[in-house]
């Protein structure tokens, strides 16, 4: 029973923290929010209008470090409402503590800001293109901040004949960039944004880009270049001597062997000398070992007249010079015949008259 | 003797021109220094004297003594960025470049060291980085 009266008291004690808990969140006083940011280290702009414009006026005051406590000069308000505060600071005063305060009546809101990296630079001036000396076309630029220039880092993008933009870093002290060699016939777009460097306290907010600046040929065609007409014929005839020598060369192995030497191919192993020559079969058979080829004889005839020449048989023969006809198939060593069909040589004639 | 003086005299002015760039490389070098002792340190829960963020200009050598000291006392000089650290803490030039005070009886007011509350070795390394980081952007 008592166990039972403990439960039930838990349970109630439960549900009325619970209730006085969600009226408490009810009729809780909304905070507000300030959001600060260094502006191209001149001044300190601080918003309190995130979650839409307050209803009452609230009267700032911020202190830097060490120091007293400033009410603001200078407010920023919409529809007659205080929204925000620019304070001016010195270019050094980023690394010290900010603190706001925010009061209306007995309402006092507070908050401490880490200025270090909350900066956002004015974008670069006076944004300059030169065609250099060099061929090179050159850019140029300046910064307002009161920042040192080592302390400054760029960004540029650029982009030919509106296509996609190109990004690139440039380092901190440096306020120009080159494009190598740009085409007369192209367009040339850039811009330019800067923040501080990392060495000096480097800051998460670029600044916006800078105003456009813009080279080159504004009646440029944006693609490529247009062919010659006498390109497609040049071609066409190129191709058509090419074919040609290739057929006269395929047909003419004199010609070929001429104008294409033919380089040796040695093998590791001695075999026969003509396999290092790609010759035909006809050439190839002539560098063989046991290649014959019949000699043609070559005989030499005198004229005898009939009066001086007796022979066995009462037979006369005329002899003529002439060389034998290496055309005809014949035995050199069978001259038996009285009467061939060559002429005899100058020994069967003296053979004859004796 | 005169000619030796005007002499002397034409020297110290000529370092004093060139000093500016030389204070800023040499604050850039600690800089470095420093990212490559962050990065390799294994214990970023180590508790240290700490100056406070917010420091007087009067009071930033003091603060650099402390970091300097601090260092040396918590890890020595064996390892080999932390001998770096330490010497580029203690150059001439390093302390040139992070004076900011231009009055003379301003740094009796600036604490000690040890009555400087202890924090993390995390926040130790960022606020003497913010340090050197306020003094190059002094520097032109």
């Amino acid at each position: 029973m008592r166990a039972y009266i403990l439960f039930l008291f838990a349970m109630m004690s439960t549900r009325l923290l619970l209730l006085l808990y969600l009226t408490g969140h009810v009729f809780a006083k909304k905070s507000q929010d300030v959001d600060c940011l260094v502006v191209n280290l001149d001044y300190v702009s601080c918003k309190w209008n995130k979650t839409g414009t307050p209803e009452v006026n609230y009267t700032f005051y911020s202190k830097l470090g060490n120091d007293q406590w400033k009410i603001c000069n200078h407010y920023l308000t919409e529809n007659n409402v205080n929204i925000g505060c620019n304070q001016q600071v010195d270019s050094g005063d980023r690394f010290k503590t900010f603190r706001t305060r925010l009061t209306n009546g007995s309402e006092n809101f507070e908050k401490g800001h880490e200025l270090k990296k909350q900066v956002k630079l004015n974008p670069p001036t006076n944004l300059t293109v030169l065609n250099g000396s060099d061929f090179n076309l050159w850019f140029y630029w300046n910064h307002t901040s009161p920042a040192p220039l080592h302390c400054v880092e760029g960004e540029v993008r650029f982009r030919t004949n509106n296509n996609n933009w190109d990004f690139s870093k440039v380092s901190a002290g440096i306020q120009k960039y080159c494009i190598n060699l740009p085409s007369s016939s192209s367009r040339y777009e850039l811009q330019v944004r800067n923040r501080i460097d990392d060495s000096c306290g480097e800051s998460i907010f670029w600044s916006d880009w800078s105003e456009p600046v813009v080279w080159g040929s504004n009646n440029s065609t944006y693609s490529k270049d247009l062919m010659s007409p006498w390109t497609p014929v040049i071609y066409l005839v190129g191709v058509i001597s090419f074919i040609l020598l290739a057929m006269l060369l395929m047909h003419h192995e004199r010609l070929r062997i001429i104008l294409v030497p033919v380089v040796p191919k040695p093998s590791p192993f001695l075999h026969n000398i003509e396999d290092w020559f790609q010759f035909s079969k006809g050439l190839k058979d002539n560098f063989k070992p046991d290649y014959n080829e019949r000699a043609c004889p070559v005989r030499e005839y005198n004229y005898v007249s009939q009066s001086d020449v007796v022979s066995s048989d009462g037979s006369t023969c005329s002899v003529t010079t002439d060389q034998t006809d290496c055309s005809i198939e014949h035995d050199p060593e069978d001259l038996s015949s009285p009467f061939p069909s060559n002429p005899v040589s100058s020994e069967e004639v003296q053979k004859a008259s004796v | 003797m005169k000619l030796i003086v005007f002499c002397l005299f034409t020297i110290y002015c000529c370092s004093l021109v060139k000093a500016s760039p030389m204070e800023r490389k040499k604050l850039q070098e600690v800089l470095r220094e420093l990212k490559m002792l962050k990065r390799d340190f294994p214990n970023t829960e180590l508790m240290m004297n700490t100056p406070p963020k917010d420091i007087e200009d009067c009071c930033c050598l003091t603060a650099l003594t402390c970091f300097r000291e601090t260092l040396l006392q918590q890890f020595g000089i064996s390892g080999k960025y932390q001998k770096k650290l330490y010497k580029s803490l203690n150059h001439t030039l390093t302390i040139s470049g992070l004076n900011f005070c231009n009055t003379e009886t301003s740094t009796t007011n600036c604490s000690t060291c040890h009555s400087h509350p202890k924090e993390k070795a995390s926040e130790f390394f960022n606020r003497l980085e913010s340090l050197v980081q306020r003094g190059l952007s002094r520097i032109n």
